[in-house]
């Protein structure tokens, strides 16, 4: 089985944000709703890198664990999902993800931050597949258009590589040794407990 | 021109490689960075901590008050099997006095059921899923949970006002002194039939109960709303902070009050009627609050009535 | 735990084995029913949406029964040329796929490509033609706009004549519409018509066409990926051509590639550099002297090339002997061993490519920065093979083609200059006769002691670059060197926060007698100024909703198919552009050649016949073989296309041996099937198979050394050494005019009058049939000519780059040993620089404005930015205009991250913008990105456009800071330097 993962090749990016309105473009998410965002460390420095960042559909995934209302469910692909009609908006997924993945609508005073809204690794949600009710909620489902994550798809210069854990760490791990230097597995320990060794 | 060329770089000397940022990660520390988007929090890119706060959360915490709950139901079942229901020695005098006004009985009440559905709808919170969840399914549990939610963040509000009155009807009655000393040597004269030891208008039990209540509250009541303004908390780390502070202390004073209920009705023949109409049975009062009974009959103008003796009733 | 249902079991088992992020062909992407539905609401419903009201985006009821569509277009913000496939559902744009076979971006987009479909949903797109009455926005009909429009055009024309009229035509164009364009304003009268290039490269253009032929990328970016050493120049490919570094930084990795970045700024190309070079701004000749002078000390310049195929590198050596590591550290900022190595690698670690941008462009010594660059791959023999070249990151998705049809003031389409040959020609292939144009020019008067001119003559005069056209509107108008000042501005798709100066560009918006935006956005041409009448706005459509080609960076030309109908009242620029020719009276004679089809309002010409025609005329260049047929079987074929040659194998269906888009010059007809030249000047393969030379352009020789190339030439070449252009002349001394058909001869002849002489003069650029081409190429010959290039261009200003500090300089000292250059007149127009730079000395602003402020751009926005701070995608992401200034500047000055600040520009005004405070920039230098505008002086201009067309982002324009300064070969502005002082607001 299939074990999805991303992986952003910090050498490669260069902070185009193509990732990001790929998936504005993709699922008609709202402004203020950030499923994916690049964060540049060391700016404007020696060692400056960028990195694109999303939910990294985590083993045992923090987000799942805190879910007072355990509405978080990891598909066969692991891919980690959530239920937008049982979620409470608590914000407790947002304090556990290691990555900032969680997304609310209103940012939350009162405990009004409506429901919590991520990554979907471009899989919808628990309604029927490409239906047009899990569109509306989760955006468009494209593992089951036999296809893969748009923000990887359309990165510029494929530093986000997105799909099976292992072929995406070969890519990785070739490009290592060809350049000579890795770049870090980003979020790799936090999100799966392994890093990938060249 | 030095100026200038004293700023050369070369990029790639000291890029970041994978164990610069393993050791980043490792200490714990966040890696954050810039971010375009108007939202700070955005910056942080990998922050290993809050998989520390999920560990605390779904383990610390929840022993906590799982053991804290258990462990008080456990107590009070052995004390009630040991000493079944605390009588009246001296049996219902028939005669009443007031100990608690409609005002001060009010405020106990408010702060009784919101303290409840908080603490139910807090509890859900963290145990619900393995709890009520599996029984009643994910999508009533969904809609149970969002509306305990919603009590909760707003039944905090009348709790908190509820807080403040019985600490002011209270506070005085409740400094601590001699007389505790006295009444926690006998143990309260809980665990042996007949004896009484003497006890003004709150006895030490209940002092403990009233300061737990007081400073658990205030406790509950800060992190709280810390918790409902994530602004105010300031960054994750001090939220989370917060969050487990709220649920440990949650836990603890459910505990306590879980012991205060039974006392308060089942444990204790006559007390519950303190809190009902706020009229105790004279004998109950002697035998729980004699110095409290003396004092107060004396302002009245009152002896204090011998057990059966056939004072005249209060005009009604 | 829910398990979920899984309905596409079929897709799972392929997803075990798939990876996104690697090309992955094999995968069969089906075609799929799409969940998203934006209600259009149909056509005639969009008609009657009153001012203010914007379409919803809603997500209707799906039906998976109905098909989705793929069209394919590119991408319309830059110049890399991302193909971008549209899912199209009932008519609207409901999904963007990756377009994973084209060569260029195999599937990528950067963040304004991957968000285009926003542009076509159009909350706040001009929805309906609009006038100004009493400084109130009124809707108007099309036809009273047209109507209205043309009648004022007419009246000036009366009164001003026809060069009163600025037409400022655009690099969004198709190449059709470019080209229609700057027919259109041949056929008003004028030269007076420009487009972005001018100040974008257009200095690139003068600088390489005068030193090797064509002003172009001579390379491609997937060329990139056989370099050994890459040098950035001034270029911010990381924010600017984000997709083409793909290609560089898998270049990179794969062979182990130097990548040396020359900037004032550690970009975020810097940050992928494994050299970085922090330069003072304006000081880029000096740097190329500098790394030239440690070539020439060491012997490491390419003896062999320069002797075969360079003129005048002597003189060059001359020069650069002056500028020794001191003397370059004094003046650049830049120590020696740093120079010394970057030098080395160069010139070793070959094939090494130099690319350069607005960094080097941008400048009053623009075209003399370019000429130095050009030096530096002259000595190193690095121009015409794989991996080597002037890899010039052009701007816009269709600058290069605007540029090729000639958008431009001093130029007719594909380079055939201003001069009565030129005029003959195109009139030949417009079958208009050449004494039509003769009488549609004006006479200009003798004024300020000028001498007058005939139109005939006027006809071959430069216009007014449109770095200059407010100087022309409010300046004296003895002192504009045509019959009146500028009365009437005629925007097609061009920003108006994009040109220094915008303070007085405001006044002479107020001082114009009518003024007129075509653009898809209202533009700041419509919102900066006071004006209360005479002011039009014409919705004209993007390239997504008309098909046309397009010219990418790299000369490949790609076919762009409408993806859905323009939306609201908005039509193409073909249609807009004849009704108002057929207003303006010559609508017949212009667009007789063309299939008119009924368009959504109008009649209107289809691109294909266009094209046709420019097939017909653009010999000069090679844009002959690129016919619509064959533009759109690139496109149908793209998967056949080598990633990195770029070449289609020879057995592939359609596009057989083909380069992919045809890149010019492609030679001969169609029918001659030449395959394009990805590789400019490139002796080491056949001309036929794409290869070539210098191009002879300046003579046969020069201080009696020969100007054609020696003992270089290509493959199966019959000419074994450098040989003029060809003409029927020379064909018949070398007895080749007998492969001649009758059909090219009798065309020959009949260019040539019948008049034997005559005949012999008809060159290969002006015989129509293409015999020329065809025979000379069939005997392995380059038709232009196989010369040298020149490393002195005796008739450009400074024939030897040399130094000049620009206008505002930070350094006094420097001013006294490298002023700039005298006053003078160029097009048309005095310029003054040098009175300015002197004053800026006597009055001692380097003191008042120290800090050195230079602009660019941000990955997010494109130019002016009213159409990508329109779309909320992209708007997100950088919702405040800013500064970028040092840490140590900002603490001095008690500013904070984040906090506001005035930044005051030397000529008084200034802008109110957020400070950024970091390393990227030195301390002494600051930053602005160019993208913004509704905001001027700390005013915010919302209000002033209408209702429902502001930008979701507005902010202030940094070409409200940014100063005069104008190179003296192009008109030029000086984008890159001025002073500035900011304090804290
Ligand atoms: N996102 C985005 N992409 C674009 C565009 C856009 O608007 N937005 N526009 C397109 C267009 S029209 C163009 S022309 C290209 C331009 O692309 P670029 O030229 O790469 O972009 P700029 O940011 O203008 O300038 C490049 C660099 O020149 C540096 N520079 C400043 N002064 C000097 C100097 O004196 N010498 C040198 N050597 N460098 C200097 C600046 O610091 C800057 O980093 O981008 C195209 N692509
Ligand atoms: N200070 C400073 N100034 C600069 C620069 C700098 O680096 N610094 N860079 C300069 C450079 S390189 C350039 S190229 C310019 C860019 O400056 P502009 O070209 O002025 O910038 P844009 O705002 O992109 O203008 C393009 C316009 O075309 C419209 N448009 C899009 N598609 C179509 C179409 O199909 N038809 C028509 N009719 N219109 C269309 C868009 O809506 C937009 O209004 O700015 C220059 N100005
Ligand atoms: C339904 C359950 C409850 C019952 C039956 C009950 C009953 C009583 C009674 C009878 C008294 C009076 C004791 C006396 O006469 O001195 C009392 C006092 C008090 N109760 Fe409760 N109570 C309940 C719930 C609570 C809760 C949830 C809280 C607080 C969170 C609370 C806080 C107090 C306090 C602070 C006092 C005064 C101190 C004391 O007497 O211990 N009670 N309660
Ligand atoms: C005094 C005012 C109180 C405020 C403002 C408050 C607020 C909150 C908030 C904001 C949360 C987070 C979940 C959510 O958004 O619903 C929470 C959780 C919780 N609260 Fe309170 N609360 C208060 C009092 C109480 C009291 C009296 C109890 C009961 C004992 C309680 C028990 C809990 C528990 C157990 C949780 C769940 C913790 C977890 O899941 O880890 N709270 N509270
Ligand atoms: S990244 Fe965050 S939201 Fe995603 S699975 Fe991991 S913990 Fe959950
Ligand atoms: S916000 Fe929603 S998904 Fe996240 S933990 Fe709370 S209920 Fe679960
Ligand atoms: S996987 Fe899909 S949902 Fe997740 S960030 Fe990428 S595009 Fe957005
Ligand atoms: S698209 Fe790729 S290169 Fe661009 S920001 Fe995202 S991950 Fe980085
Ligand atoms: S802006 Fe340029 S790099 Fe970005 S998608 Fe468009 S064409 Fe490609
Ligand atoms: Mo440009």
């Amino acid at each position: 089985m299939a074990r999805m993962k991303f992986l952003c090749d910090a050498d490669r990016c260069i902070e185009c944000q193509a990732c990001v309105t790929a998936c504005k473009n993709e699922h008609e998410v709202p402004w203020g709703i950030n499923r994916r965002r690049v964060v540049t460390i060391n700016d404007g420095l020696p060692g400056e890198r960028s990195v694109s960042m999303a939910c990294m559909h985590c083993d045992d995934a923090p987000c799942a664990a805190v879910c007072p209302v355990d509405c978080f469910y990891t598909t066969e692909d692991a891919v980690v999902l959530h239920s937008k009609d049982t979620c409470i908006g608590c914000g407790y997924c947002f304090y556990a993800c290691p990555f900032g993945a969680p997304q609310y609508p209103r940012v939350g005073n009162f405990g009004t931050r409506g429901k919590m809204d991520k990554c979907t690794y471009c899989s919808g949600g628990p309604e029927a597949d490409m239906s047009q009710a899990e569109y509306v909620k989760y955006g468009s489902n494209r593992l089951a258009e036999g296809k893969l994550p748009l923000c990887a798809e359309m990165c510029s210069t494929k530093a986000l590589l997105a799909g099976d854990g292992d072929i995406i760490a070969d890519i990785y791990r070739e490009r290592v040794v060809t350049r000579g230097y890795g770049s870090g597995a980003w979020g790799w320990r936090s999100a799966y407990g392994e890093t990938i060794s060249v | 021109a030095p100026e200038l060329s004293a700023q050369q770089v070369n990029p790639t000397e000291s890029a970041v490689q994978e164990e610069q940022l393993m050791r980043a990660l490792q200490s714990g520390e966040a890696v954050s960075g810039r971010i375009t988007i108007p939202d700070a929090r955005a910056g942080d890119l990998i922050k290993p901590d809050n998989k520390g706060w999920a560990d605390t959360h779904g383990g610390t915490v929840k022993t906590v008050n799982v053991a804290a709950i258990i462990g008080m139901l456990v107590l009070l079942i052995g004390f009630y099997m040991y000493r079944g229901r605390i009588r009246i020695d001296s049996g219902p005098s028939g005669r009443t006095i007031q100990r608690f006004n409609a005002v001060e009985r009010f405020a106990h009440w408010l702060l009784a059921a919101t303290f409840i559905i908080l603490a139910l709808t807090g509890l859900n919170l963290l145990i619900g899923r393995a709890i009520i969840l599996p029984i009643v399914g994910e999508s009533a549990f969904g809609t149970l949970s969002g509306w305990g939610k919603i009590a909760h963040n707003y039944l905090a509000w009348p709790f908190m006002a509820a807080l403040v009155v019985v600490f002011i009807a209270w506070v005085l009655q409740n400094i601590p002194d001699k007389t505790d000393i006295e009444w926690i040597k006998k143990g309260g004269g809980l665990f042996t039939k007949g004896i009484h030891p003497p006890a003004k208008k709150f006895n030490a039990g209940q002092k403990v109960i009233f300061w737990s209540v007081i400073i658990g509250g205030a406790a509950l009541s800060f992190t709280g709303v810390m918790l409902l303004f994530p602004e105010i908390a300031g960054t994750s780390a001090q939220w989370q902070f917060y969050q487990v502070i709220h649920a440990i202390v949650a836990g603890i004073m459910t505990a306590i009050i879980i012991a205060h209920i039974y006392i308060g009705s089942v444990g204790m023949e006559g007390a519950f009627d303190a809190m009902g109409s706020g009229q105790v049975d004279v004998n109950w009062a002697k035998e729980h609050h004699s110095l409290w009974v003396d004092e107060k009959l004396a302002r009245e103008g009152r002896a204090a009535p011998s057990s059966g003796g056939g004072a005249p009733q209060p005009a009604e | 735990m829910l398990v979920k249902r899984k309905q596409g079991e079929a897709a799972r088992g392929r997803l075990a084995s798939m990876a996104a992020g690697i090309a992955t062909k094999t995968i069969d992407r089906r075609s799929f029913l799409r969940n998203s539905g934006l209600a259009v609401g149909g056509l005639a419903a969009l008609g009657t949406i009153k001012a203010g009201m914007t379409r919803q985006a809603e997500a209707g009821p799906t039906d998976h029964s109905r098909p989705i569509e793929l069209r394919k277009n590119i991408c319309t913000h830059c110049s890399v040329g991302c193909t971008v496939i549209g899912e199209v559902q009932d008519g609207v744009w409901v999904g963007q796929e990756p377009a994973w076979d084209s060569p260029i971006n195999r599937g990528t987009h950067c963040a304004k490509g991957a968000s285009v479909r926003e542009l076509v949903h159009g909350d706040r797109r001009l929805k309906y033609p609009m006038k100004k009455v009493g400084g109130q926005w009124q809707r108007i009909s099309w036809d009273q706009a047209i109507d209205e429009i043309g009648d004022k055009m007419l009246e000036i024309r009366e009164r001003s004549g026809a060069d009163a009229a600025y037409l400022l035509g655009s690099a969004k164009f198709s190449n059709e519409g470019a080209y229609l364009f700057r027919k259109f304003a041949a056929f008003w009268g004028t030269n007076n018509v420009d487009h972005q290039a001018r100040i974008c490269h257009s200095t690139t253009v003068a600088g390489v066409a005068n030193t090797w032929g064509y002003g172009a990328m001579t390379n491609s970016y997937n060329d990139i990926r056989n370099s050994k050493t890459i040098i950035f120049m001034g270029s911010n490919a990381a924010e600017a051509h984000p997709v083409s570094m793909q290609h560089i930084l898998t270049g990179k990795e794969e062979q182990r590639a130097n990548v040396i970045v020359f900037d004032p700024r550690f970009t975020r190309t810097a940050a992928h550099a494994t050299d970085f070079v922090r330069i003072r701004p304006g000081t880029d000749i000096p740097v190329i002297w500098g790394i030239m002078w440690h070539i020439f000390e060491n012997g490491w310049e390419d003896q062999e090339f320069i002797a075969q195929r360079v003129w005048g590198m002597d003189q060059i050596r001359e020069e650069v002997a002056k500028w020794t590591p001191d003397e370059v550290e004094r003046v650049t900022g830049v120590p020696e061993a740093q120079l010394r190595r970057v030098a080395e690698k160069f010139a070793k670690e070959r094939p090494s490519t130099f690319i350069w941008c607005m960094g080097g462009t941008q400048h009053t010594v623009g075209t003399a920065n370019v000429r130095a660059y050009c030096n530096l791959l002259l000595a190193t023999g690095n121009v015409g093979a794989m991996g080597t070249g002037a890899n010039i990151f052009r701007g816009h998705c269709n600058v290069q083609g605007a540029t090729d049809f000639g958008l431009d003031i001093g130029n007719l389409p594909c380079y055939y200059g201003l001069a009565e040959g030129a005029w003959r020609h195109w009139s030949r292939v417009w079958d208009v006769p050449y004494e039509y144009f003769v009488d549609r020019f004006d006479a200009v008067p003798a004024k300020g002691g000028r001498d007058p001119r005939s139109p005939e003559q006027n006809m071959n005069v430069p216009g007014i670059p449109s770095t200059r056209w407010f100087d022309a509107t409010t300046i004296d108008a003895e002192e504009v060197d045509q019959r009146d000042n500028i009365k009437a501005m005629i925007v097609f798709g061009h920003g108006g926060n994009t040109v220094p100066r915008m303070a007085d560009a405001r006044e002479g918006m107020n001082a114009l007698d009518l003024l007129v935006v075509a653009d898809p956005h209202p533009t700041t041409f419509a919102a900066l100024h006071e004006r209360t009448d005479n002011t039009y706005l014409l919705p004209v459509c993007t390239q997504f909703e008309c098909s046309g080609s397009r010219t990418a960076s790299n000369r490949s030309v790609q076919w762009g198919e409408k993806i859905v109908d323009p939306i609201f009242e908005s039509d193409n620029d073909y249609a807009v552009m004849y009704r108002l020719a057929e207003k303006l009276g010559f609508a017949e004679e212009m667009f007789k050649p063309y299939e008119m089809v009924q368009g959504k309002f109008s009649q209107e010409p289809t691109p294909e016949s266009i094209l046709r025609e420019i097939n017909r005329g653009g010999w000069s260049v090679g844009y002959t073989g690129q016919s619509p047929e064959r533009l759109k079987a690139h496109m149908a074929n793209q998967d056949k296309f080598d990633l990195v040659t770029l070449r289609a194998p020879a057995d592939a269906d359609e596009v057989g041996g083909d380069f992919y888009g045809l890149p010019w010059p492609c030679w001969g007809t169609a029918e001659f099937r030449h395959p394009g030249t990805h590789i400019l000047y490139n002796p080491n393969v056949p001309v036929k198979d794409g290869g070539g030379a210098f191009r002879p352009r300046f003579g046969l020789e020069r201080d009696g050394e020969t100007l054609l190339a020696e003992g270089s030439f290509p493959p199966e070449s019959e000419i074994e050494d450098g040989y003029p252009q060809f003409t029927m002349g020379v064909l018949k001394r070398l007895g080749w005019d007998e492969d001649l058909t009758v059909q090219e001869r009798a065309v020959i002849s009949r260019i040539g009058e019948f008049d034997e002489e005559k005949i012999d003069a008809v060159s290969w650029s002006l015989d129509l049939s293409g015999g020329i081409q065809r025979v000379a190429i069939e005997h392995g010959c380059v038709p232009y000519g196989n010369g040298k290039a020149r490393a002195v261009a005796w008739n450009l200003p400074d024939p030897i780059p040399v130094h000049r500090e620009p206008i505002y300089s930070p350094r006094p000292d420097l001013v006294a040993d490298f002023p700039t250059r005298e006053d003078g007149r160029q097009f048309r127009m005095p310029n003054i620089g040098h009175t300015i730079q002197q004053s800026v000395v006597d009055r001692g602003l380097h003191e008042s404005f120290p800090i050195v402020l230079t602009s660019g751009r941000l990955v997010e926005y494109e130019g002016g930015g009213e159409e990508t701070r329109s779309n909320p995608w992209l708007a997100e992401l950088q919702q405040d205009m800013f500064v970028e200034i040092n840490t140590r500047d900002a603490e001095s000055r008690g500013i904070a991250d984040g906090g506001w600040v005035w930044v005051n520009g030397p000529e008084g005004n200034r802008a109110r913008v957020k400070a950024l405070v970091t390393e990227r920039v030195a301390s002494g230098t600051a930053f602005m990105p160019f993208h913004f505008a509704g905001w001027f002086q700390g005013e915010d201009q919302r209000g002033n456009y209408p209702e429902g067309t502001d930008p979701i982002v507005l902010g202030e324009s940094v070409n409200v800071v940014t100063t005069y300064g104008y190179d003296p070969v192009t008109g030029m502005h000086e984008g890159k330097v001025t002073l500035c002082q900011i304090e804290a607001a």
